[in-house]
């Protein structure tokens, strides 16, 4: 909209320019003849000035007089003879007015067929701050890695590369591209904490203990990062800390101003959170809702719970291998919660305890973390 | 919005310059005195346009807005600054909106200060220049505008061709294009001359300015041209006959026929048909040469047919105005009054003598430039036409014209005395013809041409010299006097002297380069030694180092003069432009006195490193020259004479009335 006012104010501009001489008086003007006059004037003055320097002789400065005061008289007769011209002001007036008109009808006539109106200016620099998004990401991805292949040093094009892999579900691609810009341009807390996000990605919507430690060095750099408090307080529902979690979204929810993404998915969560409260109280036992997997990835259902499945297996491996974890104890008991398969879970504590010792501190800090989970071991 | 305001803005342009060239043209057909006048506010007020866009381009630039298709064909973010800025005359499209915003700008000029134009060739005059404006716009808008749009954007452009980042190209084609366009008003002064069908006696004074601007800036043009490729082709050679070149040396060539001939116009009402003429072939030239340069029509066969549409629009301009302009002037050359008498020999017949060669040399150039591009246009043969043509043609040509030089300003207008100039210049002639004896006979290697060459460019030097001092009357007159008249001398003659003077200064450095130059070809290992010109270079190592957007190793030779004193070093490198995967060499040069060191380094070999030494003796004077002539020319533009034009009319516009009355 401005541009068009913009638009017509130059027209208007360029019309008033048309019109100009039609607005004031006309001054009269020395005729053509006279400017001759005064050039020929000239030239017999500066006729002097030569034969005072020697570049022309006396006799030839005479015949050059001669001519010159021949063509001064000749100009005169000329003049005397010629009339005033003839003015037709009707058909100049028409000429003009088509003239005006031709300004605006050739030049919004021209841009509409050769504009494009509604096409905003791209600054890189402002694009780089928001997540590009549009239809040919495929193309736009290549080309920046093609980019980067000659230049791997370019933070900046990793930085825009990891929100456009994260939003197409290539997380391992996306937090090594996170992991690129903090080596190269050092962190910030919008870099850890994509990072940490791409990890909850990676596992199909389980924060792990790998992307909190990324959320809380987000934290530690601006306290009041969304994007971290939000997964820190998913983390904490995951774990059943519910009323930690609710304290964080609510805080967010009302916070926030009315502009921020962040308001609203708190606010989703909130609800979430209350729904799968009310169906634990009315079934007894639903651990954190799965629509928490669903809002974090957006692959197939079918292929991410497949791939849920595969980690989960191979941590459980893992940990059969390895037992001396809690951490990794602790995220498979999540886990578990997480997929709803409870029993085990159960089987799992009962493992962990078995290896990290019931009674040993590392053993009662995980039975009370299952218990928070509503799991206990199975003897 | 800025890109979509200044495609706006171009196309209100192009409206306005419609309105230019059709409405004064109407005015002083019925003599409607507000008709003629629309001119002036619409030339203004569309430089103003053609600004706006050639500034929402430059800012697009900036700002790398990929969505503009011509940033991303030309730009990429990682480029400094100073090259996102020049990279929007870097190419074709930028280039011609360029051209366009400098024709504006001279035709606003031309609105603003030709006051003392009368009205009727004012209105003519901005009618033609309206004309070539709308061609122009035209061309840029349907089949190279730069505001054409990508979506989606791009993240990343394209780059710029790697030599043409350079500061050199930062001022190269402005240069050249403020002298192309220059011309452009003495076209349309002699196109609107030919329409009225008559010549004011103060044509040639109104053309004179702008031709000596356009002449000095296209001077400079050419000379930044010479120089850029010097140093960034990385082969030491300062001018290759090559058609790009051509096409600015053409121009160059015929309009400092029609900066003479215009002198004689303005003293002397004479040449006025030839004057014309010339102004006319000028501006044609330009327009070859704009577009020879930028969009390769002749140059390759194939471009042109790969684009047909542009090379066919590019075709219909050359002939709407080459041959429109020579239909015009056909039809009316015949009315146009003669002018004053003079014997052949005399100032007037120098300057027409100066007239034949320069306009004879630019036929040759032309000749030599176009059929090989004919020829392979209609046989589809490859034939190259290379510096032995040009030397056999152009330069025998040149040489008479050379040592003519220094005749002309001592010649006395409408009938001179040859022998009484040649005996006052015989001071400058001995002392000339002296140098060049002392230095065939003390310069080692030093062949008869050189030292003929060398005793060329003195004799302009010191012709240019005995002007003045004849003028001031040296010997004559006591020195007082003589100092008193050196400041009361008129601008202009001080122009002559200094672009005689110049242009003596330029065939110096052309003559010693091309006769004394040492080169040396040798791969080197570190440590090693090289002499060359009494100067040994020591190479001392290769090293890696990143630019902003390419990788270059860089060879750094130690420089020692004779007696082992250092001076310094020289580094010469190979750069890596990763974008567009063009490698490049940049030149190491070092400035001695006049002369110059000058190392470009080749490939690594099993043997060591390829380095190739040029010993440059004099080589500066030949851009030093051209840069004296540009002083010379902006001198002459001061003049009082030139500038003040018709002073009488205020006074004249109340007697016309008081006859009225």
């Amino acid at each position: 909209m401005f541009f068009w006012l913009l638009a017509a104010l130059l027209t208007l501009a360029a019309s008033l320019a048309v019109m100009k001489p039609f607005l004031r008086k006309a001054d009269k003007d020395a005729a053509a003849g006279e400017h001759d006059i005064a050039v020929y004037r000239d030239q017999l003055r500066e006729l002097d000035e030569e034969v005072r320097r020697g570049l022309i002789s006396e006799s030839d400065a005479a015949e050059a007089r001669a001519e010159i005061g021949r063509k001064i008289l000749r100009l005169t007769k000329a003049q005397e003879k010629s009339g005033a011209a003839p003015q037709h002001a009707k058909l100049a007036g028409a000429i003009a007015m088509a003239a005006v008109l031709a300004v605006p009808v050739v030049s919004w006539g021209l841009y509409a067929m050769l504009g494009s109106p509604g096409l905003p200016t791209l600054p890189l620099q402002a694009r780089l701050q928001q997540d590009p998004s549009g239809a040919s990401l495929d193309e736009l991805i290549a080309r920046t890695e093609a980019h980067l292949a000659d230049n791997p040093e370019d933070a900046r094009g990793w930085e825009v590369l990891a929100p456009v892999y994260a939003r197409l579900g290539r997380y391992g691609d996306a937090i090594a591209a996170y992991r690129r810009t903090i080596a190269l341009a050092g962190a910030t807390a919008d870099r850890e904490a994509g990072l940490g996000e791409a990890m909850v990605g990676q596992s199909g919507g389980v924060v792990t203990a790998d992307a909190e430690a990324a959320f809380r060095r987000a934290m530690d750099l601006d306290k009041a990062n969304s994007r971290a408090r939000f997964y820190t307080a998913m983390a904490r529902a995951q774990e059943g800390r519910h009323e930690e979690a609710r304290a964080i979204w609510q805080e967010m929810s009302e916070s926030l101003p009315d502009d921020s993404p962040w308001k609203g998915v708190a606010g989703q969560a909130l609800a979430n959170l209350a729904a799968a409260q009310q169906q634990r109280a009315g079934a007894g036992a639903a651990g954190p809702s799965q629509e928490d997997i669903a809002a974090a990835g957006n692959m197939e259902p079918e292929a991410r719970q497949e791939m849920i499945e595969g980690m989960v297996a191979s941590l459980d491996a893992k940990l059969r291998d390895n037992p001396a974890d809690p951490e990794g104890w602790r995220r498979l008991l999540r886990s578990y919660v997480v997929l709803g398969r409870r029993g085990e879970a159960a089987d799992a504590l009962g493992r962990a305890l078995a290896a990290l010792g019931a009674e040993s501190a590392e053993g009662q800090a995980l039975t009370e973390f299952a218990g928070t989970l509503g799991i206990t071991a199975v003897r | 919005m800025s890109v979509e305001l200044g495609h706006f803005a171009l196309v209100l342009a192009l409206a306005l310059a419609l309105v230019q060239s059709a409405a004064p043209l109407m005015g002083a057909r019925i003599g409607s005195l507000p008709l003629m006048r629309v001119g002036e506010p619409v030339a203004i007020t569309g430089f103003a346009l053609v600004a706006a866009a050639f500034a929402a381009l430059v800012l697009a630039y900036v700002q790398s807005d990929f969505s503009v298709l011509n940033v991303w064909e030309n730009s990429h973010s990682a480029k400094p600054l100073l090259f996102k800025i020049t990279g929007a005359w870097g190419n074709h499209e930028g280039s011609m909106l360029l051209w366009v915003l400098i024709l504006a700008l001279f035709g606003a000029l031309v609105a603003a200060f030709g006051r003392n134009l009368p009205p009727t060739l004012k209105a003519n005059v901005l009618a033609v220049q309206g004309l070539i404006a709308s061609a122009f716009l035209l061309f840029i808008l349907f089949t190279s505008n730069p505001f054409n749009r990508l979506q989606p954007a791009p993240i990343e452009g394209r780059d710029l061709n790697p030599i043409l980042q350079d500061i050199g190209l930062a001022i190269h084609p402005p240069l050249l294009y403020l002298g192309y366009v220059g011309f452009s008003i003495s076209f349309s002064f002699a196109v609107a001359a030919l329409i009225e069908g008559r010549i004011d006696a103060a044509w040639a004074r109104w053309v004179r300015p702008w031709t000596l601007a356009a002449w000095a800036f296209l001077t400079g043009g050419i000379a930044m041209g010479s120089y850029w490729a010097y140093y960034e082709l990385g082969w030491g050679g300062f001018w290759f006959w090559d058609p790009v070149e051509n096409a600015s040396f053409l121009p160059w060539l015929s309009g400092t026929a029609l900066l003479h001939s215009a002198i004689v116009m303005e003293k002397r009402s004479a040449l006025k048909i030839w004057t014309v003429l010339l102004a006319i072939l000028t501006f044609s030239l330009s327009l070859l040469g704009t577009f020879l340069v930028r969009s390769g029509v002749l140059t390759s066969v194939h471009t042109f047919a790969s684009d047909p549409t542009r090379g066919v629009f590019i075709l219909a301009i050359l002939v709407f105005f080459i041959g429109g302009a020579l239909a015009l002037f056909a039809v009316r050359a015949a009315a146009l009054a003669p002018g004053g008498l003079f014997h052949p020999i005399s100032r007037e017949g120098a300057l027409v003598l100066n007239n034949l060669l320069l306009t004879t040399a630019a036929a040759t150039v032309l000749v030599g430039t176009l059929y090989p591009l004919l020829i392979e246009a209609l046989t589809g043969e490859k034939i190259s036409v290379g510096a032995p043509f040009f030397n056999l043609t152009f330069v025998p040509l040149f040489l008479p014209l050379l040592v003519a030089v220094p005749f002309g300003p001592l010649l006395a207008w409408k009938r001179g005395d040859l022998l009484a100039a040649a005996q006052r210049l015989q001071i400058a002639f001995a002392a000339a013809a002296l140098s060049g004896i002392v230095s065939y006979f003390l310069m080692d290697r030093a062949s008869a041409f050189a030292a003929l060459g060398l005793a060329l460019g003195l004799w302009l030097i010191f012709g240019a010299l005995t002007d003045l001092c004849l003028k001031i009357g040296i010997g004559k007159v006591p020195p007082s006097v003589a100092l008193g008249r050196l400041a009361g001398l008129p601008l202009s003659m001080f122009g002559t002297a200094l672009a005689h003077a110049g242009l003596g200064l330029t065939a110096l450095g052309v003559v010693a380069v091309t006769t004394l130059e040492a080169e040396s070809i040798l791969t080197m290992r570190p440590g090693q030694v090289a002499e060359i010109g009494g100067y040994s270079l020591t190479f001392e190592n290769l090293r890696p180092f990143t630019g902003p957007n390419y990788t270059e190793d860089r060879a750094v030779f130690a420089v020692t003069g004779e007696g082992g004193a250092s001076l310094g070093e020289i580094v010469s490198s190979k750069r890596f432009y990763a974008a567009r995967g063009m490698p490049t060499t940049e030149a190491g040069i070092r400035t001695f006195g006049l002369s110059q060191l000058y190392v470009s380094i080749g490939d690594e070999t099993a043997s060591g490193l390829v380095v190739r030494i040029w010993w440059k003796p004099l080589v500066t004077l030949i851009w030093l020259g051209a840069l004296v002539m540009m002083v010379g020319g902006a001198v002459s533009l001061f003049d009082r004479r030139l500038r003040v034009g018709v002073p009488a009319r205020r006074k004249l516009a109340v007697a016309a009335a008081g006859e009225g009355a």
